[in-house]
């Protein structure tokens, strides 16, 4: 190989260097315009929740003051919450001893079983919630937050099996095999080995469960019939029903909404798994 | 393959029914405890027949029964079906649900793996611009839908107000069908765009960035590393993307919903929108629950054909 080829392979990379700079201002560019599409909207909902009413355009919490002492936001909070939290608890109990056996076991049962959940969780919701609206009905579940809970519990459990079987997938057998050896059953070394282990993967099931409930909106409109029962999805589309929109009341719930996702987000986002992530949105 | 792809380390570990656990060492004896097996995994397998089996069964009764949501109503064979295949309304919502599903996948793709191919390079404030990318995918679809109401819900709304003083003459978005079914579209990418942008980034990140050496010493431009070295390698997270996509889109209901309830005139209905309207607002539950079968139909003939692509593009 001569010199002069080695030459011009050493300098490509120079080149290109040079050239980069120009090209990283470019992306950033593009980059920034994306950022304000995505932001832009959102800056809004904040911006119209802040400003006074009396058209001088300061900010004030004067809306978030109006909408929590004069309607029925703090119930449909309060509601939004309790379903939300019970959804998780139960879920997370539900979803973990299953995972358990999904990841543990294998054979055909198991392996049916996890082809059933990519199934059930593929079928639109519309098809089953509107017979389940019928028996609901029928034993008071309908309009009535534990039969919410249930179905809460029930669209969200492929997904959160699956982030619980993945999870435990990390979790060497030999642990629990050592356990049993001293004599601990099946149960236990799931409980005291496996589970105890696990917690980074119960937490991000749990920030699924918590924003599948949180931010549904169709199966609570069909099943949530009376304004005791709102959640704040269900409640803040009441304020829509006049003839002017209030703009800063709407918006002042619509903040009171965005900020659990939010803050969740903002503070416990490397527990939450892309898996997850994927599995969340299919299931809405 | 090359071997610099670190395929095992994929950490986009969407749990399909052909996934195998990676922690091949482990030696869990199949055999062990079944009855404790079952008894861990009963509540799962308990819920997931009572809120599903049963209905799927009985929304079968109802597509081929006149019933209502009162009352199960008598046996009218396949009318329903017939009655809805017949329906000028029906396909015009299942050729706008194709048209909104590829809109859906493919322009929320396109900007997602755009975006998380620029965040591999070095840019400042990168954090900030990943989390305030993030956002529209972290805000509750409530909050959006009202959002973008106020932004360009009617003809004084600000986004119309700028359009018009820019010289665009008066812009409408929600109250002409075309204008509506474009917003709508546009809508349902903004939604969707970081959650592709999240699964991109996690296959982005097991390719290894030694291999387009050579290609650059080889003169390879930008665009031939993309299409023939780094898409080649991502294209199993890919066509998962696609799948969950597809299948969330032709799905989605809030997201129409809230922005337009369907409308103008129908043009914005989805077939899951004008199967809740059915029931719901027109109280035919038969034909109501015949659209969403129809729908499934079509959605699990989609998963299919994407399924087969996966396992061709692993097999290779």
């Amino acid at each position: 190989m001569t010199t002069a080829t080695l030459r011009t392979k050493i300098a490509t990379p120079r080149r290109s260097i040079e050239a980069g700079s120009r090209g990283q201002w470019l992306r950033f560019a593009i980059l920034v315009a994306l950022a304000a599409f995505a932001l832009i909207p959102i800056a809004g909902t904040v911006g119209l929740s802040l400003r006074a009413n009396n058209g001088t355009g300061s900010l004030t919490l004067e809306n978030f003051a109006n909408v929590l002492s004069s309607s029925g936001t703090v119930a449909w909070l309060v509601n939004s919450l309790q379903v939300a939290l019970a959804t998780v608890v139960v879920s997370v109990a539900v979803a973990a001893p299953a995972g358990y056996v999904l990841s543990r076991g294998r054979g055909r049962l198991v392996g049916g079983y996890s082809l059933l959940l990519f199934v059930v969780q593929a079928l639109p919701v519309i098809t089953s919630v509107i017979p389940l609206f019928i028996l609901f009905s029928h034993i008071g579940l309908a309009d009535n937050l534990v039969g919410i809970t249930i179905l809460y519990v029930a669209s969200s459990m492929s997904v959160a099996t699956w982030m619980m079987a993945s999870y435990m997938d990390g979790i060497p057998g030999s642990l629990e095999e050592a356990a049993w050896i001293d004599g601990a059953s099946v149960f236990k070394g799931f409980l005291h080995i496996v589970l105890r282990n696990s917690l980074p993967g119960v937490l991000s099931t749990a920030i699924f469960t918590f924003l599948m409930a949180w931010n549904d909106y169709l199966v609570a409109s069909i099943f949530l019939r009376s304004a005791g029962t709102f959640t704040l999805p269900i409640g803040v589309q009441t304020f829509f029903q006049q003839h002017s929109t209030d703009w800063g009341s709407v918006m002042a719930v619509a903040v009171i909404m965005l900020l659990p996702p939010t803050i969740i987000f903002a503070t416990l986002n490397k527990f939450f798994s892309v898996g997850g992530v994927a599995g969340s949105l299919a299931g809405q | 393959m090359s071997t610099s792809v670190r395929r095992t380390e994929l950490p986009l570990t969407v749990r399909t029914p052909t996934h195998e656990p990676l922690n091949r060492r482990r030696r869990s004896t199949p055999g062990r405890a079944p009855a404790t097996k079952l008894f861990l995994i009963l509540p799962s397998v308990v819920i997931l027949i009572l809120t599903n089996a049963y209905p799927i069964a009985y929304a079968a009764f109802q597509a081929l029964h006149n019933g209502s949501l009162i009352s199960p109503g008598e046996f009218v064979g396949v009318d329903n079906f017939a009655k809805v295949l017949a329906d000028p309304a029906f396909w015009r919502a299942a050729g706008f649900t194709a048209v909104f599903a590829v809109a859906g996948v493919f322009g929320s793709w396109i900007i997602g793996i755009a975006i998380a191919l620029l965040l591999r390079t070095r840019i400042p404030a990168k954090g900030l611009l990943k989390t305030i990318l993030l956002l529209p995918w972290v805000v509750p679809i409530v909050v959006s839908a009202m959002s973008w109401n106020w932004l360009i819900g009617t003809s004084s709304s600000p986004v119309p107000t700028i359009f018009h003083a820019l010289g665009f003459g008066d812009a409408i978005f929600l109250s002409d069908p075309l204008g509506a079914q474009i917003t709508v579209c546009l809508f349902e990418i903004w939604v969707n765009f970081p959650f592709m942008m999240l699964m991109m980034s996690a296959a982005l990140s097991s390719v290894d960035e030694s291999i387009y050496e050579a290609a650059k010493i080889d003169g390879a431009g930008a665009w031939q590393q993309f299409r023939y070295m780094t898409l080649p390698i991502i294209a199993k997270p890919t066509y998962i993307s696609w799948v969950l996509m597809a299948i969330f889109c032709v799905n989605d209901f809030p997201t129409v919903y809230l922005l337009t309830h369907g409308g103008p005139v129908g043009a914005t209905n989805t077939l899951v929108v004008l199967a809740y309207k059915t029931v719901f607002q027109n109280f035919q539950t038969g034909p109501g629950v015949a659209i969403a079968f129809l729908m499934t139909l079509a959605l699990a003939i989609v998963a299919v054909l994407l399924f087969r692509q996966i396992r061709k593009s692993t097999s290779q």
